[in-house]
This record gives structure tokens, C-alpha cells and sequence, in this order.
């Protein structure tokens, strides 16, 4: 793990992968799976969290190799088994001057792990001859030659493939009751076709025998053509007559249903209420304290009633050097998992992440005097720090002045959902522009909301008077670029660029209108104004109030992006503005969602609604939210 | 305090000699015992603060490989690092000497992390440039540079800085003089957009009070509180995997620090 390429098996010459193998890593925080793809090459690896290891297993993803699980699991214990003295006793030093000779044994691991996965012959297919369909057809049309043909050969093939089917279920250890399937057929073999056969005819007899006997058989399962078995499961045998539990007669009549004394006072409720008036919502802060005392009590005695098993359990683990496993820390993780939900993270993210801090932690040898929340916690706090560390350069003034310096502007596009702040925030980031001594060209490209043009007009005509020309040398620091309503948006974002860059504005602002991600035509048309203007910055505007539905924005967002490009790497969402965060307290889980989903950094929070409320993300401040109790 | 100790001592006065010579000596021997684990604890403190050389530097710059050189001599097939790797280097002339060899990985997101856990210890910095990409990567080195130099623990510390301009045996690398020149640019540049961007959400401004440099002039590397220097070096040595690094600048100026 620290970096030093401990032994390399260039098997096959193909693993070549170099800094994707550190990609791995970074998703670890990225979900439980232990497989990567890169280029043609799929990746499986395998953490060793006692002496920081890492195996990877690489070939080529056309490839559908089956040992490559069992080969991994080998080659780490034989390895760990090998070299354990060196891990532990000589350190640092030990390891970048030992060698480790282990070309050999991994010869033979793999030799295994191939003739093992090879022992387990493909089943041969049975031929026509062979399968008990042929014999059966042949066999009841023989029985039932002398009595009524279509319809008893019909009923008999449904009764007797039903009990074929039933045999099958009850086969002593022969579950599988699918007999299209020829490879079941091993599992049959034991039941000899005149056995079954045998035991059909008997059946059938008895059953002819008893005349007024009706037998359910399965209808919809029954043959839209001879020979087909009906596949038996075992909780679905009956058909839906079975499972109607309704009462057939009151079903669908309007007589049927008696009809109720119709009690104004209970509908109505309230008497003393004035017609049409509409109250307020009822809010009293105190209860909210009184429930927190409630929960808090319960919890107390619970305690108490642990602290003696606790006291024990804690002192084993202070003495001596305890290895973590997945049992010690399931409840503490289960228990972060429901407070990281509690604080607004999007449900599966929170299961992705506490799995891949299990992934993390599992084996790993904890110090003195540290309990395994602690750990987990500590381990927790580091994945959610890293996960909030940007993965690229944040600074948008710089980008601004290399474009300067290019004499061209510097296009920052707005997309996201309805009424999530594009056009407020977008006024806040061209004042700061402003401020900075840049001059900003806003595009009005949401051409389909009532007063968006003339929001955006308002927006710049205070700009403008917080920043009047005459105190930068003349110049007008900000101006709209408007086309009015109904017009295709991409067209007016191509002639404002070409606008501002004949003028010499610096930065484009380029309002898009909100849209939902199910919007198949309206992604695809955001879609093709980022395609086509190619904007040197795509930010995505979210809000902090977003639950569980921001992820499924991003990713609907950065698939439709994606989709319409025409480019081999497409443009996707380079950033995140997270907005309206100041109505949220501590429930800053919204940040962790986002950048998780597109591993992107927030590039700038929103606070409020003046120009002033602009913020940058601070990572340890949000871990810190999130992790408060 | 005093009136409610005061009952106590008395009853402790009145009860040790009670108790027993033996009592007695397994007291003092237990306070012997703590006293001589304070002292060697403070001690270990004062020896440990602050021993350590950090390798830092981008994705791919050859901080792990010089590393190793350095500790081994001999040329190792490095990965990208995910973790930190520590060892003491003992400096090759004065055999009294010697530091911990800090090697932290130059990922984005691991980086900074790392950093936090490592810089109080910090005596000295090495931070590896890869002179060849360097024209390529001149905003992410200042990027991280920048981040480096502001940070108030490093500010206050103020260890010395060595820039080592490593890959010189490509013949595209560039010089340690353009590369000193290009960051004192684009670290110009940096800290005016740095301390316009918008304040941290908590209000507490990290890093936007710290002014590098003198205000009115451009920047320099003189103006800064640690000493700076540029070395030249290749961890891979122009003999390739075989030969030794040429790194000798480096070691000359570890001998300096340690």
C-alpha cells in the first residue's frame, strides 16, 4: 500500500495498469464491490488491512474467469503465511530490501485454481431420444388410444406432467422441478425414466378409478402445446381463483356495499372553524425538546444495563492487540449508517459508504485503549473528509484569467432541477465576479419561464448600480443578453458567446431553465446546448434540502450529458453548487451525496438570498456537522 | 480548597504510619514509578517533535522512489501510494545523525489528509516536482505548493524547504531555474485568486489571511519565513534501474537539515 511495487507477477504481460490502480482505491469509498474495469483490462483486489496489502488480479475483460476469486483468496493467505515475519518484525526498511520470491508459488496457485475450475464437466445436453418428453407423448398416446381423444389426452398430459412435477418436488433431495431444462437431467438421473413412468401410470389409474374427482389443475400453466410441462414452483401451484379471497358477492355492485350513516362531525372535525379560512401550521418548539428527553431517557437505563457486559468487553479489549472483525463492528456500523441517514445522506449512499469502511477496517489490528467505535468512527470521518476533498482544482478565478489571457470568455453554464436557485445564485457569482474586476455577459437561455428574462434584468440593473461603470474605468461590468421568450436556448448561448467575445467580456454566464430529470426532450435539448457551446465550466446547481432524489438527479443529469455528446469524452457536470444551505442546521448530508454520485467538488455554497451569501465548501467544517451526535 | 483538604491530610498523616512499613514502600515505589515514566515521556516528546522530512509532491513525481534510493540505493517498480511509509535515514557522513524519511502520497484527495496528520512533526520539507510535465502540471504544483506554504502549522514552524526538481536524466526536463521562475508566477498569480475566493462556510477564513509574501511586490521565494532552495535530482540515475540516483544535491542538503 505504501507505494513499493512488492512483488509483480506480469503474467500474460497484461497488468500494465499503473495510476488506475490507485482509482481503485479512491472508489474504495465507492461501494462494496471488489472489481474495477479499466480499458480492456477488469481488476479484482483484495484488501489485507492487518500489514496493508493489496492484491490485484488483472486480465482481460472478455474474459469471464471463474477462479479468479478463489485464486486471489489463495494467493493472500499463502503470501501473509510466507512473509508474515517480515511484516511484523522488520518494518519499513525490511520490506524495501527484501525480496520477495513468490514467482513460483503463484505459478502453482494459478496452475490450481485453473484445473480446479476445469474439473466441473459441462453437462452434456440430452439428446431428443434420450429426454423424457419423447417418451412421454409416445407413452400417453398409447394410453389413452381407446377413450376420448383431444381433451382426455389434454386433461391427462396436465394431470400427469402435473404429478411428474410433483414427483419431481418430492424427489428425496432433488429439488429443482423445472424439467425443460436438460441440465436438471443430472440431477434426475436417479428417478429412471420407467420409474416415473411407472408411477405416472398408477396415478392415473387411481385417478380413473375415483369418476367425480376433479383435480385443479394449473390452467395458465397448463400447455399452449403437447408435450410442454407446466414449471411447478413450490408457492405457486394455485392460480388466481385460489388466491381471490374476496367475497364474490359484493365485489363490484353498488348494492352491495351498505351504505354507512355519513357523520358530518367526524368528517368535519373542527365546528368552530370559519368557512374558506385557511390556518396556520401549529408549531411549538417545546415538544420537540420534550421528545428529545423521551428518547434520551429510555436510552439511559439501557446503559446502565449494558455497563457491566461493557466494562468486561472493554477491558479485554484495552489488553492486547484485538483484530477487528465484521462482528464487532456490524452494530456500530449499523448504528452510523441510520445517523448518517438521520442527517440527510441519501439512503443507499450511507450503506455504500459504511460498507466500504467495513471493507477498510476488517482485520485490521486496533491499538491499546481504543474501542472499535472509536475506530469506526475515526475511519468514517476520514472517508467522508476524502470524499469531500476535490478531485480537481477549484478555483474558478484562475481558469477566468488563462481565458482572459486567451482573449476568449470564460463560459460557466447553470443546469439543474426546478426552483433550485440557478438564477439567484448565478446573480451571486457575477457579483463576486464583479468584485474581482471581471466583467460578466449573463445569457438568458431560460426561455421558458414566466419572468426569468425579466428576473435576470432586474438582477443586472442592481449590479450595475452596486457597480457603476464610471468606478471601473468606463466599462459596464455586467450586461444581459436576452432574446425573449419561446426561442431554443442553445442558439441564443452560441450568440451570446459570440457576443461577448466581439466585446471583450471575460466571463459568460448562461442560465438554463430548471427541468426534471425524467424530462426525455428537455434533457435532451440541455443536453445539446452543452454539447454544442462546449462552456468551460458545467455547475449543477443542487439544494441542500435534497433527500434520496438527488442522486437520482446527478445521475440522470451526467447519463443524458453523456448520451448526446457526439465527442469521445463528453462533458459532463464539472461542479456543484449546493444552495440553500442555510435552512438546513446540521443536515448537511446533501454535500455527501453529490460529490459521492459524480466526484465532483462543491464549488460554491449558497447561503441566502443576497449578493453577499456566497460561500466555499469547507470539508472539515461539514464532516464535523455530520458527525455530531 | 484548603480548609476541606486540610481533614484529609491530616487523616492520611494520621493512617500511613498506621498502615505499615510495608504499605508504605509500595507507595513510594509506585510514585518512583510514575515519576520516571513523566520524565521519560517528556523527554521522548522533546527528542521526537519534530524529526521528520516530508516527501511531498504530485501524482507520479517519484517521491516514493526516491524513497526508496535514498534508504536502500537499490531501484524499485513503485505504484501509486495510498498510504504513508516512514523510515529513518541515516545521513551518510555523520553517523550520529539521522531523521525520519516521511513518504506521503501525492493523490488529490489523499493528500491533504496526510499532510494534516504529519506537518506538525515536520523539521524539514522535500517537495518532489517532475521536471519533465512540469509545463503541463505548472498550476496543479503551485495549487498544492501554495496550500502547503499557507498552512498556519508550516507558517509558524517554518521548516526548510527543498524543491527537488527530480527526473533530470530525461533530456526534456526542465531546469531547476525555469522551474523556480515558473512558480514564483503562478504563485503570484494564486494568491490574489486565493484570497478573493469566497470566505469557508463556518466564517472562519482558512488560509485567506495568510499573505505570502510582501504585499506591494511580486513574489519571491526569499520573502517567505523558511529557507528555499532548488536541487536537481532524477531518482532513476541516468544508468537506469542499475546505476545509483544522482541525487547528490539532496543528500548534501539532508546532511545540512539533520
Amino acid at each position: 500500500m505504501s507505494g513499493e511495487g512488492r512483488w509483480q507477477g506480469l503474467y500474460g504481460g497484461l497488468l500494465a495498469a499503473g495510476d488506475p490502480l490507485a482509482m481503485i482505491f479512491l472508489p474504495q469509498e465507492r461501494g462494496g464491490n471488489n472489481s474495477f474495469t479499466h480499458e480492456a483490462l477488469t481488476l479484482k483486489y483484495k484488501l489485507d488491512n492487518q500489514f496493508e496489502l493489496v492484491f490485484v488480479v488483472g486480465f482481460q475483460k472478455i474474459l469471464t474467469l471463474t477462479y479468479v476469486d478463489k485464486l486471489i483468496d489463495d494467493v493472500h493467505k499463502e503470501f501473509r503465511d510466507k512473509y508474515r515475519n517480515e511484516f511484523q518484525q522488520k518494518g519499513t526498511l525490511g520490506l524495501l530490501n527484501g525480496t520477495f520470491d513468490f514467482k513460483d508459488d503463484f505459478m502453482r496457485l494459478l496452475r490450481d485454481a485453473e484445473e480446479s475450475s476445469k474439473v466441473r464437466a459441462p453437462t452434456v445436453m440430452k439428446t431428443f431420444e434420450q429426454s423424457l418428453k419423447s417418451q412421454k407423448t409416445v407413452k400417453c398416446m398409447i394410453e389413452t388410444r381407446g377413450e376420448k381423444p383431444k381433451e382426455k389426452v389434454k386433461n391427462k398430459k396436465n394431470k400427469g406432467s402435473k404429478k411428474e412435477g410433483i414427483e419431481a418436488v418430492t424427489a428425496p433431495g432433488k429439488a429443482s422441478a423445472g424439467d425443460k431444462q436438460p441440465s436438471a437431467a443430472g440431477e434426475k438421473e436417479e428417478l429412471t425414466k420407467d420409474e416415473i413412468l411407472q408411477k405416472n401410470r398408477e396415478e392415473f389409474f387411481k385417478r380413473h378409478m375415483k369418476a367425480g374427482e376433479k383435480s385443479r389443475s394449473p390452467k395458465p400453466e397448463a400447455q399452449k402445446e403437447k408435450g410442454k410441462k407446466p414449471r411447478v414452483w413450490d408457492l405457486g401451484n394455485s392460480n388466481a381463483k385460489v388466491l381471490d379471497y374476496s367475497n364474490s358477492a359484493t365485489n363490484g355492485s353498488a348494492e352491495a356495499c351498505p351504505v354507512e350513516e355519513f357523520d358530518p362531525d367526524i368528517a368535519l372535525g373542527d365546528r368552530n372553524r370559519e368557512p374558506g379560512r385557511l390556518y396556520d401550521l401549529e408549531y411549538e418548539s417545546d415538544d420537540e425538546a420534550e421528545e428529545e428527553k423521551v428518547i434520551q431517557n429510555p436510552s439511559k437505563p439501557s446503559a446502565k444495563k449494558g455497563g457491566l457486559g461493557g466494562m468486561f468487553g472493554m477491558l479485554k479489549g484495552l489488553v492486547g492487540s484485538k483484530s477487528l472483525t465484521r462482528e464487532d463492528m456490524d452494530p456500530v456500523l449499523e448504528k452510523m449508517q441510520d445517523h448518517l441517514i438521520a442527517k440527510n445522506v441519501a439512503a443507499e449512499i450511507a450503506a455504500q459508504l459504511c460498507e466500504s469502511v467495513a471493507k477498510k477496517l476488517e482485520g485490521k489490528v486496533m491499538g491499546t485503549f481504543t474501542t472499535v467505535t472509536s475506530t469506526v468512527k475515526q475511519a468514517l470521518q476520514e472517508a467522508l473528509v476524502q470524499i469531500l476533498q476535490p478531485q480537481r482544482r477549484v478555483d474558478v478565478l484562475r481558469d477566468v484569467m488563462d481565458a482572459q489571457r486567451h482573449r476568449r470568455p470564460y463560459v460557466v453554464t447553470f443546469c439543474g432541477v426546478n426552483g433550485v436557485g440557478k438564477s439567484t445564485n448565478l446573480a451571486k457569482i457575477s457579483f463576486w465576479l464583479i468584485e474581482n474586476g471581471f466583467s460578466v455577459l449573463i445569457a438568458a437561455c431560460d426561455t421558458f419561464r414566466a419572468g426569468a428574462v425579466e428576473q435576470l434584468r432586474t438582477h443586472t440593473r442592481r449590479l450595475n448600480a452596486l457597480h457603476p461603470p464610471e468606478s471601473h474605468g468606463g466599462r459596464t461590468m455586467v450586461q444581459l443578453y436576452e432574446k425573449g421568450y419561446g426561442k431554443d436556448a442553445a442558439g441564443i448561448a452560441m450568440e451570446a458567446i459570440s457576443y461577448a467575445r466581439n466585446q471583450g467580456f471575460d466571463v459568460v454566464l448562461v442560465d438554463t431553465a430548471g427541468r426534471m430529470q425524467d424530462n426525455a426532450p428537455l434533457m435532451t435539448a440541455l443536453a445539446k446546448l452543452i454539447a454544442v457551446n462546449a462552456p468551460d465550466l458545467v455547475l449543477f446547481v443542487g439544494e441542500a434540502l435534497v433527500g434520496n432524489e438527488a442522486v437520482d438527479q446527478l445521475v440522470k443529469f451526467n447519463k443524458a450529458l453523456a448520451d448526446h455528446s457526439m465527442a469521445q469524452t463528453p462533458r459532463l457536470i464539472d461542479g456543484i453548487v449546493l444552495t440553500k444551505f442555510d435552512t438546513i442546521d446540521d443536515k448537511v448530508g446533501a454535500a455527501i451525496s453529490m460529490t459521492y454520485i459524480t466526484s465532483k467538488p462543491i464549488v460554491f455554497v449558497g447561503t441566502g438570498q443576497t449578493y453577499c451569501d456566497l460561500r466555499s465548501l469547507n470539508a472539515k467544517a461539514v464532516v464535523a456537522a455530520l458527525m455530531k451526535a | 480548597m484548603a480548609g476541606t483538604l486540610e481533614p484529609h491530610l491530616e487523616a492520611l498523616r494520621r493512617e500511613l504510619p498506621a498502615a505499615g512499613p510495608a504499605v508504605l514502600s509500595v507507595l513510594l515505589a509506585l510514585l518512583a514509578v510514575a515519576i520516571t515514566f513523566l520524565i521519560w515521556r517528556f523527554v521522548q516528546g522533546r527528542r521526537s517533535s519534530r524529526k521528520a522530512v516530508l516527501l511531498l509532491g504530485l501524482c507520479d513525481a517519484g517521491k516514493t522512489l526516491l524513497f526508496a534510493r535514498l534508504l536502500t540505493g537499490r531501484y524499485r517498480d513503485t505504484q501509486t501510494s495510498i498510504t504513508d511509509s516512514s523510515a529513518v535515514y541515516r545521513v551518510s557522513n555523520d553517523k550520529s545523525a539521522n531523521v525520519t524519511l516521511i513518504d506521503l502520497p501525492g493523490h488529490e484527495s489523499l493528500r491533504l489528509q496526510f499532510l494534516e496528520r504529519f506537518k506538525a512533526a515536520a523539521r524539514a520539507i522535500v517537495f518532489v516536482v517532475d521536471s519533465v510535465a512540469f509545463q503541463r502540471e505548472v498550476k496543479d504544483v503551485a495549487e498544492f505548493l501554495y496550500q502547503v506554504l499557507v498552512d498556519s502549522t508550516v507558517l509558524k514552524n517554518a521548516p526548510a524547504l527543498l524543491i527537488a526538481c527530480n527526473k533530470q536524466d530525461v533530456t526534456m526536463a526542465k531546469s531547476a531555474k525555469l522551474i523556480q521562475q515558473q512558480l514564483e508566477k503562478e504563485l503570484n498569480t494564486l494568491r490574489v485568486t486565493r484570497s478573493a475566493a469566497p470566505t469557508s462556510l463556518d466564517g472562519s477564513a482558512t488560509g485567506s489571511p495568510a499573505q505570502l509574501g510582501k504585499k506591494g511586490k511580486d513574489f519571491d521565494f526569499s520573502q517567505l519565513p523558511m529557507k528555499v532552495e532548488f536541487v536537481e535530482c532524477s531518482a532513476r540515475g541516468s544508468k537506469g534501474e542499475e546505476g545509483d540516483a544522482d541525487f547528490e544535491g539532496l543528500e548534501k542538503w539532508l546532511a545540512k537539515i539533520a
